[in-house]
């Protein structure tokens, strides 16, 4: 799925280069008036994105986590530049890091991730509440964690957290939902 | 109107657009002779006269009465001259067309991809909250935000894949 999100993203850059460049504007979303022309840096991230999640498929295709893991970090070390659709591919790879390492057990490096794929996205979005379930993953595992070790408070605020995080993701896919079907939210 | 009306509506457009072009195209290639005589008549009917202006896409109004009839060579010139006005008109009302098709499908996919991290969410928020008269309470309320928004989805977009 994040491969085909990227891939919709490169390709909608890559026709809007190929759109500028045909001299006639009739009917590129760049000759509207509020329309923003995609800037070259955006499109080289966003192609140098593609490529990193497309290696991570491989590693993880065959068994290597760590490999994946790997990809994405230098995917969200890349030097990214201001725009919207930046924020929400390091979103999504912040997300599926964190779904990574969480495979893994190491439930502090899940946090970060999570902690910093939120701070690229706000208000109701896709990204954002996918990143709201994946922490409520983490917490969830967290309270077993916790219980494992007899620590049963603890477990339960821990369990209380999840809850309350995938009670938000829920009601925030809702929104999403609402917005992507409303008449008001047409083009 | 339901989004899936409106997609049809689009496509219908887009479908109604197709012809137009095709017959644009037509219109600015060298004349050729027909067969059954019928095709190139047609082309000239709709052709715009002198002094009733053609809208863009649409077959031009009858000529006044009383107005003398164009030769097929002035009609034949003024296609020739109005055919790639008609052509990019056409193209740019496909093109805004394609963008609606487009854009209707971009929300019913992102409905979908929300409503799977909806349907996991409450997947485990009733895991955790199992045996909880309390927790029940708020997995009920998940679930049944799933399914309405399941419900919406069916009826704006179809089934998700």
């Amino acid at each position: 799925m994040r491969f085909r999100l990227l891939v919709a993203i490169a390709t909608c850059a890559l026709g809007l280069a190929a759109c500028r460049g045909e001299g006639s504007t009739a009917g590129c979303p760049s000759a509207e008036p509020a329309g923003t022309p995609i800037a070259a840096p955006v499109m080289a991230f966003l192609s140098a994105a593609r490529a990193l999640h497309h290696e991570a498929d491989m590693h993880e295709k065959s068994g290597d986590a760590p490999g994946a893991i790997g990809a994405l970090e230098r995917l969200v070390a890349l030097q990214a530049p201001q725009a919207a659709e930046v924020n929400e591919v390091l979103a999504d790879a912040h997300a599926r890091l964190a779904e990574l390492r969480l495979g893994r057990g190491d439930l502090e490096g899940a946090d970060r991730d999570v902690g910093a794929g939120l701070q690229r996205v706000q208000g109701p979005t896709y990204f954002r509440g996918h990143l709201l379930e994946v922490q409520g993953l983490v917490e969830e595992a967290r309270a077993a964690s916790l219980s494992d070790a007899g620590r049963a408070d603890e477990a339960a605020r821990a369990r209380t957290r999840a809850m309350a995080l995938l009670e938000e993701a829920v009601r925030t896919q809702e929104q999403v939902i609402e917005h992507a079907l409303a008449d008001g939210g047409q083009p | 109107m339901s989004r899936r009306s409106r997609l049809l509506g689009t496509l219908t457009a887009v479908g109604l657009c197709l012809p137009l072009t095709m017959c644009g195209a037509a219109a600015n290639a060298p004349p050729a002779a027909s067969p059954a005589g019928g095709a190139a008549p047609e082309m000239e009917e709709s052709a715009p006269k002198a002094g009733a202006p053609a809208q863009p896409g649409y077959p031009s109004p009858p000529p006044p009465p009383g107005a003398q009839p164009s030769t097929p060579a002035a009609t034949s010139s003024a296609d020739l001259a109005d055919a790639p006005q008609r052509r990019a008109a056409a193209r740019a009302e496909m093109d805004r067309a394609q963008a609606a098709v487009e854009a209707a499908a971009g929300d019913c996919s992102a409905a979908c991809r929300a409503l799977a991290s909806m349907e996991r969410a409450a997947d485990h928020l009733c895991d955790l909250g199992a045996g909880d008269p309390e927790n029940q309470r708020r997995c009920d309320d998940a679930r049944r935000r799933v399914t309405a928004a399941r419900e919406r989805i069916k009826s704006a977009c179809g089934t998700c894949p």
